[in-house]
């Protein structure tokens, strides 16, 4: 979310408890809304499913497609995530906007043909008691939902971030009104309408996308030819998906805690569920994370290279660079107060909310870690960030490494530990990255100064 | 193995080139910074001589340029004694070492640190090239000090960083940064090349600088002599060169500026060039300058007063001398000024004062006798003077002459410039019998009143002026042209002054006894 800072920083010159209290708003709604509106968009189809989609195994399969698709999707797509979003920065500083949208075609083209063929070829061999129609689904839905990550990725870029949410809005509003129309068909129908929603939701934003940068060539492949360049970032987006999402894979695959749910796509009840909870309770964090870092932390970024070109004294450079340490000192222990007080409320109110959604009490303790867990993610999105701005692209890729190594190791740990220690996988797992990632950035912004006049 | 070059075309050889007439041994190698052979000038017409001069001796020599496109090849005439030429260029695509993160030894910092000293308090360092040269041997690609440790080191950053912080008065660190780097960055290019230059009996260096600080390197690690000649004074000129440098960046604002301070960049680079000088002359056997007050300047600035001495220019005497006989019995009413006709020489100076000189003496003439092609507009800006003036009848333009024949047809030899070093021109006229008023810049005063003693026991060869003072230009040349006496003593004393002191064999001798010394000196 380059960029981002700039509008931020427009409402915080409003000086006022208002200005302020909209700017953390704006953040929370552009930073979190897509994915609440998609967990809740899941949500309410599961809940007004019941009782209508018989048996209610149909509504698990539902879920489990869906949650499948997404998270599939995001790890395939994390490949091209980020080098894909610095190619197209590296050409819009460029000012070749006339680029950006075949080239967007040409890895929407790539994308959509290799991940459709595999979700193809799956759909075909691993599913071979579903319907044609659902296999048609999986296929479809897949495809789109890679559209979307990288569609979104480009109107990030464009700054249109309400247009994101809005996008969002209208695609799960469609999501649900036409799953609710559909339900009478099971599976099929509640799958029919998620697809549909997406669908929609893509054509929205490429339809934005044209809108502002029109073009004469319809596809360009460069993008393609500079991927030996950027190995590390193919490599980050990849592992950084993946280690959100090994542990999850673990669990349902684990015969001990999970279960087959629909052809080879399996489950586990005892883990799933609490995650998605958990992660509405980051929303103030995601805020907090992108006021500091983007808008602080940027500032002062932005401030010492201009220190360092403009001819400054070294005292006003180091003093650029301190705040900088100082931003992402604060950014972080800002993250932390915040989710530390969520955390307290959802302590607080989690039992009364379970009961009251008909939940067993005995998630209790796996939501609390989940919330915990959600917490150190976004100190760890905020720790990238500033990674990236110090164009550490080398020790992000291999802080992914550990995460992704740890993740697996300490969940694979977990499973022998006991169901008391379910969940503390992952976040023994963050805590370390995040540890490991706070001595690199330490490291790296104390020798500031150094790296960017001698290392040329 | 070095590449070969071929010198007979006007193209510009590669870096680090090299060029040998045969495998016997050299006598003398010349470090020559910016002059002969690429370069024509004063300097280089005066190596010409000197390498002819000694057609027994075997000369070498290393051209230190700053890049190829600023040269157009050969400018001499090679003597058969200059048997081996080397081409270096300290500037321009120098191969840089990989970016890396170097780790320096903190002892060795300290060294260095302390080498900086010395720099600014020479006389508490009576050693200061044995440290430099210390430093050096580490300073090979594979040393602990090498070129990557001065640009990737953090010992390197946090001594620059500390510096900055103690001395310098522009606030702008990324361009103190750059000109710390650029200022260095020859360093270890003329460190290597030690290395690649054939061995000689001695090292004659044409200047200090590079080229001196070269000749100071090579003398202390061959165990060689080191003899310097300067015809200006490096640091000096180097010093005018920088305050007309525009490329230097100053970027004090207007309320920190003072307009007689010069910014702090320009005086990193000048007191680099003092260090470079400094170091030279410690190094150096013998230290040579043409004149006194430049002999008194590289001893304010570090050089031993026991190892300098002046030797002059010298003149082809009998040529000058057979003219006298062609002189007419009365003095011409002739003020000739032989140069080329650019600022440097104040010729406007020279036209004004004709103005009032005509005005006493409207018989007299004024002669300017010098090319007018190389600054067209300043010829231009003279003659329109002239007309504005109304001295069309008195003042001539010459353009080149031959400066022998003209000397008999003239009265007094006029130097109006506003910097010289040891005009050639004023001897020719004295040995001619031909007095001068000249400009009180670099040696004139010297030349024209004598050197306490002896010298000044000859009397004075005509008399000198301030610059840029044309009343007093013109009142001292009426003075010797309205006075026959007086005229003669001064045609007698300029005689008896260039024969006894500025000759060309004399010259030759001196520097012939230098030679012998430093061939014969042994370790």
């Amino acid at each position: 979310m380059a960029g981002i800072g700039f509008e931020l920083r427009k409402l915080l010159k409003k000086k006022s408890y208002t200005g302020l209290l909209q700017t953390y708003a704006y953040a929370g709604i552009i930073s979190s809304g897509p994915w609440v509106l998609s967990i809740i968009g899941i949500l309410v189809v599961g809940l007004f499913s019941i009782g209508v989609v018989v048996p209610n195994v149909l509504i698990s399969q539902f879920q489990v497609t869906v949650t499948y698709l997404i998270a599939l999707s995001l790890i395939y797509t994390g490949l091209a995530q980020l080098i894909y979003t610095r190619y197209i920065a590296d050409r819009l500083y460029e000012q070749k906007d006339a680029l950006v949208v075949p080239t967007m075609n040409g890895v929407l083209f790539v994308i959509i043909t290799f991940g459709g063929l595999l979700v193809g070829c799956a759909a075909y061999w691993l599913f071979p008691e579903q319907s044609i129609l659902y296999r048609l689904l999986l296929v479809v839905g897949f495809s789109s939902l890679c559209g979307i990550w990288i569609a979104a990725l480009l109107l990030s870029g464009m700054k249109q971030y309400m247009q994101i949410v809005w996008l969002f809005l209208l695609g799960y509003s469609t999501v649900i009104l036409a799953a609710f129309l559909l339900r009478g068909f099971g599976l099929e129908g509640l799958l029919s309408g998620f697809v549909f929603g997406h669908l929609l939701l893509l054509a929205g934003m490429l339809f934005q996308i044209y809108r502002t940068y029109p073009s004469d060539t319809l596809v360009n492949f460069a993008f393609f030819d500079r991927r030996q360049t950027y190995l590390s970032l193919m490599l980050t987006g990849f592992l950084f998906n993946l280690g959100l999402w090994i542990d999850k894979f673990m669990f349902w695959f684990n015969p001990d805690t999970g279960q087959q749910v629909i052809g080879p796509l399996h489950a586990s009840v005892i883990y799933d569920f609490p995650i998605f909870l958990a992660y509405l309770a980051i929303i103030p964090g995601m805020a907090v994370f992108l006021v500091r870092i983007e808008t602080d932390f940027a500032e002062y970024y932005e401030r010492f290279f201009d220190a360092v070109r403009e001819g400054a004294t070294l005292e006003y450079i180091e003093r650029m660079r301190n705040e900088m340490v100082i931003a992402v000192r604060k950014g972080i222990f800002d993250i932390a107060k915040i989710q530390a007080i969520f955390t307290l409320i959802t302590f607080v109110l989690a039992p009364a909310f379970l009961s009251w959604l008909g939940i067993s009490l005995l998630y209790l303790p796996l939501l609390y870690i989940d919330v915990i867990s959600a917490s150190l993610q976004v100190m760890l999105l905020g720790l990238i960030n500033v990674m990236f701005y110090l164009d550490e692209r080398i020790a992000v890729m291999w802080l992914m490494v550990l995460f992704v190594a740890t993740n697996f190791l300490f969940t694979w740990l977990s499973f022998y530990l006991g169901v008391a220690f379910f969940g503390y996988g992952i976040a023994a797992s963050l805590i370390v990255t995040l540890f490991v990632g706070l001595l690199v950035i330490n490291y790296k912004l104390s020798q500031l100064e150094f790296d960017t006049f001698m290392m040329q | 193995m070095d590449t070969m070059i071929n010198l007979s075309n006007n193209e510009m050889p590669l870096n680090g080139a090299s060029f040998q007439r045969d495998d016997a041994p050299i006598d003398v190698m010349l470090l020559l910074e910016g002059t002969y052979p690429f370069v024509s000038g004063g300097v280089s017409s005066w190596m010409h001589q000197i390498i002819a001069g000694f057609p027994n001796i075997r000369f070498g020599g290393v051209f230190l340029g700053s890049q190829p496109s600023d040269y157009k090849g050969v400018r001499y005439q090679l003597p058969n004694n200059f048997v081996y030429l080397k081409v270096v260029y300290l500037y321009g695509d120098v191969a840089m070492p990989a970016v890396q993160e170097q780790s320096v030894d903190p002892l060795l910092m300290e060294h260095v640190a302390g080498l900086h000293e010395c720099f600014k308090a020479h006389e508490k360092c009576p050693h200061m090239m044995q440290q430099a040269a210390g430093l050096l041997d580490l300073a090979f690609d594979d040393g602990p000090l090498n070129h990557g440790v001065f640009l990737h080191s953090k010992g390197a950053w946090e001594y620059l960083a500390q510096n900055y912080r103690l001395n310098c008065t522009d606030p702008s660190f990324v361009d103190y940064f750059w000109t710390v780097r650029s200022i260095h960055t020859p360093i270890w290019k003329l460190n290597a090349i030690t290395k690649d230059i054939a061995p000689a009996r001695m090292y004659h260096s044409i200047s200090t600088g590079y080229a001196g600080f070269l000749g100071a390197l090579l003398s202390h690690r061959n165990k060689r002599p080191l003899l310097i000649s300067e015809h200006g004074i490096y640091t000096k000129e180097r010093t005018i060169d920088l305050y007309q440098a525009e490329w230097i960046r100053d970027n004090r604002n207007i309320f920190q500026r003072d307009p007689s301070e010069i910014g702090y960049y320009k005086k990193m680079w000048i007191h680099f060039f003092e260090a470079l000088a400094k170091m030279a002359y410690d190094q150096a056997n013998a230290i040579i300058s043409l004149y006194e007050t430049n002999r008194q300047r590289q001893i304010s600035e570090g050089a031993n007063p026991l190892k300098t001495a002046c030797i002059a220019n010298g003149i082809d005497l009998p040529k000058f001398a057979a003219q006298r006989a062609k002189r007419p019995n009365e003095v011409p009413q002739v003020l000739c000024l032989i140069g080329r006709v650019v600022p440097i020489k104040d010729i406007k100076t020279f036209i004004r004062s004709m103005r009032t000189l005509v005005n006493q003496l409207p018989e007299a003439e004024g002669w300017i006798a010098g090319p007018e092609d190389e600054d067209e507009m300043y010829a231009q800006e003279c003659r329109e003077l002239v007309k504005t003036l109304g001295l069309e009848a008195n003042v001539k333009f010459l353009g080149f002459q031959k400066v022998d024949a003209l000397m008999p047809k003239i009265g007094l030899t006029i130097l109006s410039s506003i910097s010289e070093a040891l005009p050639l021109v004023l001897l020719e006229g004295f040995a001619a019998g031909v007095p001068t008023i000249a400009t009180d810049v670099g040696s004139c005063r010297q030349l024209v009143y004598g050197l306490p003693g002896e010298d000044q026991a000859l009397g004075a060869a005509g008399d000198i002026v301030r610059i840029a003072d044309p009343q007093a230009l013109a009142h001292a040349a009426i003075k010797l042209l309205t006075d026959p006496k007086a005229w003669q003593h001064a045609s007698e004393a300029g005689m008896a002054r260039v024969e006894k002191y500025y000759t060309q064999t004399m010259m030759f001798d001196r520097y012939r006894q230098r030679y012998d010394e430093g061939l014969l000196w042994q370790a």
